[in-house]
């Protein structure tokens, strides 16, 4: 474990990677929207505790992930639909379905919180992998923040095009906050709307790893070391080896 | 995009390499290496992650290194989302990822397509 990014990495990291991942760190520790501080960090922790948990490499290994039964190895901070999100999100994402996602609701989670956790999930994964392709340590999540979570909720939320609810772009009104670059953002991008405060922090730590928006159709220019095609290469093994169909 | 970026280049790409590994049939350069990176890192087997990344940084330098690890991780967080959000995934590439483009790929194979129906 590191307390800075990317300490003492054989490799020159570029600034603005290292400021990112700083800053959504700091964020990460914040008050959120439906979860305080202290939840927020205990989901960091879960998510790290599932890449050693033995259930989920059994569900992983199986050939459909309703196959096997059994408990997840977990810190013990978060409770069982918490758990089941993290780990199932963190270890076979590519297998979840609707009926799960309902299921996961049913256990107690709000659709805000389950979107909350989700942005967590997303933005640990991104920079625990970046730093481990890099050969150096996983991070230190910072110290716990006091405060209160906003408890903000989109009104133009809604369940429509995906199974937990989405403010399109015409749906934004000016109390959520800046939400998107352009009307035609795609859905990977509207994901996170619901929750607005975290869909902004997302991006504003993964654009600095892929893309920032006004250059992903741009596909004869690179603002990265490698090429456009070498970018998506590498993006679409990455995407198939999850099965991720989007 | 893969799509989209490899005709603006006009670099072959075979679709199918996406779910079956590279093939001849990829013409990006430096695709072996960037590919076996991108997989060790899906792996998170560290030795695996340092043996590929050496490849990368022997043929392409530090900013290509970085620059291939970064943007492979970003991948490890946009599936997440797509994935648990249930976000609807004929909409990918601006509604451009045709069922035949899937097809041709083998995502449709994938486990949420077949549980679609």
């Amino acid at each position: 474990m590191s307390s800075i990014p990317f300490e003492n990495c054989d490799y020159e990291v570029r600034q603005n990677l290292i400021d990112a991942h700083q800053e959504a760190w700091a964020k990460i520790a914040a008050p959120g929207t439906w979860l305080d501080s202290e939840q927020r960090l205990a989901v960091v922790a879960e998510i790290r505790q599932a890449r050693s948990c033995d259930f989920c490499h059994e569900i992983k290994d199986a050939l459909s992930p309703n196959a096997v039964t059994g408990v997840h190895t977990a810190t013990g901070a978060l409770s069982d639909a918490e758990v089941e999100l993290i780990h199932r999100g963190v270890s076979d994402p590519g297998r979840l379905s609707q009926k799960w996602t309902q299921d996961v609701l049913a256990g107690g989670l709000s659709e805000g919180e389950y979107v909350e956790i989700v942005g967590i999930i997303a933005s640990v994964m991104i920079m625990d992998t970046a730093t481990t392709a890099l050969g150096c340590p996983d991070t230190d999540a910072p110290e716990v923040v006091t405060g209160e979570p906003s408890r903000y909720q989109p009104p133009g939320a809604r369940v429509e095009a995906a199974w937990l609810p989405i403010v399109e772009p015409e749906d934004a009104v000016e109390a959520d906050g800046p939400m998107y670059p352009s009307p035609k953002a795609g859905y990977i991008y509207r994901g996170l709307s619901s929750v607005p405060e975290s869909m902004r922090n997302y991006w504003a730590m993964a654009n600095e790893h892929y893309l920032p928006g006004q250059y992903v159709y741009q596909f004869d220019q690179t603002i990265r070391a490698i090429s456009r095609p070498q970018m998506e290469l590498m993006a679409a093994r990455g995407s198939g080896l999850h099965q991720c169909a989007y | 995009m893969l799509r989209e970026s490899t005709q603006i280049a006009d670099t072959e790409v075979e679709l199918k390499d996406v779910t079956e590994g590279l093939s001849d049939g990829t013409q990006i350069p430096n695709a072996e290496a960037l590919v076996n990176f991108a997989e060790a890192i899906v792996s998170r087997d560290c030795a695996r992650i340092a043996e590929t990344r050496k490849v990368v940084f022997d043929t392409l330098g530090n900013d290509a290194t970085v620059d291939a690890g970064a943007v492979a991780s970003a991948f490890h967080g946009f599936v997440r989302i797509a994935d648990t959000i249930g976000i609807p995934y004929d909409t990918a590439a601006q509604g451009q990822d045709a069922p035949e483009i899937r097809e041709a790929a083998g995502i449709n194979d994938f486990y949420r397509i077949q549980q679609a129906g």
